[in-house]
């Protein structure tokens, strides 16, 4: 028995003339636009639906416990197809089908789904907040919806940052299972070219190099965005190096006491 | 019904968590300008009793009145129905309250925390509001410290900025709920002294403290209250040199 020997048959020159190919410019900025508009939807819902859940009326609290239940429990592939393909079944209208393209049902899908995250999210950062912080703004006369948006939510944003941005990375990444509703993201765009040419391991890194731009440009974005909010309560790192360590977790934070 | 009522009026207060009576018939009167505290052992009621007040728990049975008015519920016919909940932010709004944790904004500078309610809830203009939110950390003698967070502050001067922050919504009664049990002891001084300096300018104050020499210096009267009921009160002379229920003496011999 002979192992194979690999082939070794990997051309960087390809990858270098596809890096900046405009099927996959464009795919890139489809997978940035789709995951932006996703999760800033999955953020909205999952404010309001973390508010329902805590609420005593279980007018409220019940439908919440429900859609978070729901849309984390069942795979996201399938609500893709649901709202894609089996929606229009519903209503057997072409006008309305002709409205719901990929990148519609892609944001609304991604944005539905992450919403259910996001409601556990929003809500630890809501309860992470001291029960002080609630009395001492009802003593100074703020209605609790008041309180909420000036006292409360500003904190709860701070311990909701980080875990955001994590589930803003997965969301480019999962972004690509849309090539089952046909639309064409990045990882699609890429593999629409090495079906025709065949250089699978070329386009794949072409697809990787572009995610990983993403991610890093979103990263350092996120620990920017976590110093100005950490405004009061510690001190920044001030030089470029430091704020990178500290976007990759790898730099300690200074807490005053 | 200015000067017919008191400032503050407790009629049969009763407060229960779960099965836990904590206020069990509290009744008393705080006159216009009067500064009464409040001692007694931890677990006695007292925290409980001025966040009755202020509607921060809502009482179970008996009356609460505030320069004339019913905090919390409203007389229907006879019946006493809970008040919606912007009345309630209104009344709380001329109640100023001061925690044992400080409870300031931590996200918000000195200034920040002194000027939000009076803008925000006041409707105060921002120059307005800033003007008056200097006056007040200058009252407390934080004027240095008005762009501070209140992570970068000292325990008595974080208090003194909750004083500030309550003073700012020009309250007609202050509530003190042991503001100065959190600070170590050399910071006990500041805080006492702006709350002396309060009480001067005739501010109407309960103040639930463990500082019986504040208690002798600057209070019109002296409650003790112990198991969910006042047990004795009167001036600061006769309560500390000549109280006449037992559960006072004792109290007292723990505590000088």
């Amino acid at each position: 028995m002979s192992i194979p020997l690999p082939s070794l048959d990997f051309d960087p020159s390809v990858v270098w003339r596809f890096l900046f190919n405009s099927v996959i410019l464009e795919g890139a900025r489809t997978t940035i636009i789709v995951a932006i508009l996703a999760q800033a939807l999955g953020l909205f819902l999952g404010l309001l639906s973390a508010l329902m859940r805590m609420s005593k009326n279980p007018l409220l609290s019940v439908p919440a416990n429900f859609y978070v239940w729901f849309f984390r429990g069942t795979p996201l592939l399938i609500q893709l197809l649901f709202w894609y393909n089996g929606v229009p079944q519903l209503f057997d209208n072409p006008d309305i089908t002709h409205q719901l393209t990929s990148f519609r049902v892609a944001i609304f899908a991604l944005g539905v789904n992450e919403g259910a995250y996001m409601t556990e999210i929003v809500r630890a950062g809501i309860e992470s907040v001291e029960a002080g912080q609630m009395d001492a703004a009802k003593s100074l006369g703020m209605t609790s919806g008041k309180a909420m948006r000036r006292i409360i939510l500003p904190q709860a944003l701070r311990v909701v940052l980080p875990p955001t941005g994590n589930e803003f990375i997965a969301m480019l990444k999962n972004s690509s299972l849309c090539f089952a509703i046909a639309l064409v993201e990045l990882s699609n765009a890429a593999r629409s070219i090495y079906s025709t040419n065949l250089n699978v391991l070329e386009l794949l890194a072409v697809a990787s190099i572009w995610y990983l731009v993403m991610t890093t440009a979103f990263s350092l974005l996120q620990a920017e965005l976590e110093a100005r909010l950490a405004v009061g309560l510690r001190e920044r790192p001030r030089t470029l190096f430091g704020r990178m360590t500290e976007a990759f977790g790898t730099g300690r934070t200074r807490f005053h006491d | 019904m200015q000067g017919i009522f008191p400032m503050i009026r407790c009629e049969g207060v009763h407060k229960r968590f779960g099965s836990l009576e904590v206020l069990r018939g509290v009744t008393f009167d705080v006159a216009r300008g009067e500064v009464v505290v409040m001692a007694g052992p931890s677990g006695s009621g007292k925290s409980t009793l001025l966040r009755c007040i202020n509607h921060l728990e809502k009482v179970n049975q008996g009356r609460i009145y505030v320069d004339g008015q019913p905090v919390g519920y409203r007389e229907v016919k006879g019946k006493f129905v809970e008040k919606g909940e912007r009345e309630v932010a209104r009344m709380r709004a001329s109640i100023g309250m001061v925690f044992q944790r400080f409870n300031l904004f931590p996200h918000l500078t000195a200034l920040g925390n002194v000027i939000d309610a009076p803008i925000h809830v006041r409707k105060m203009s921002r120059t307005e509001g800033r003007r008056a939110g200097r006056a007040m950390l200058e009252k407390v003698g934080l004027s240095d410290k008005l762009d501070a967070y209140p992570a970068q502050l000292s325990g008595g001067q974080q208090q003194r900025v909750a004083i500030a922050r309550a003073l700012a919504m020009e309250p007609k009664v202050m509530l003190f709920d042991e503001p100065t049990s959190a600070l170590d002891p050399e910071l006990v001084g500041e805080v006492l002294e702006v709350m002396k300096s309060l009480a001067r300018e005739g501010m109407t104050m309960i103040v639930v403290t463990h500082e019986m020499g504040f208690a002798r210096e600057v209070a019109d009267r002296v409650m003790l209250i112990d198991e969910g009921v006042v047990v004795e009160e009167g001036p600061p002379a006769q309560f500390f040199t000549n109280p006449r229920h037992e559960r006072t003496k004792l109290f007292l011999s723990k505590i000088l």
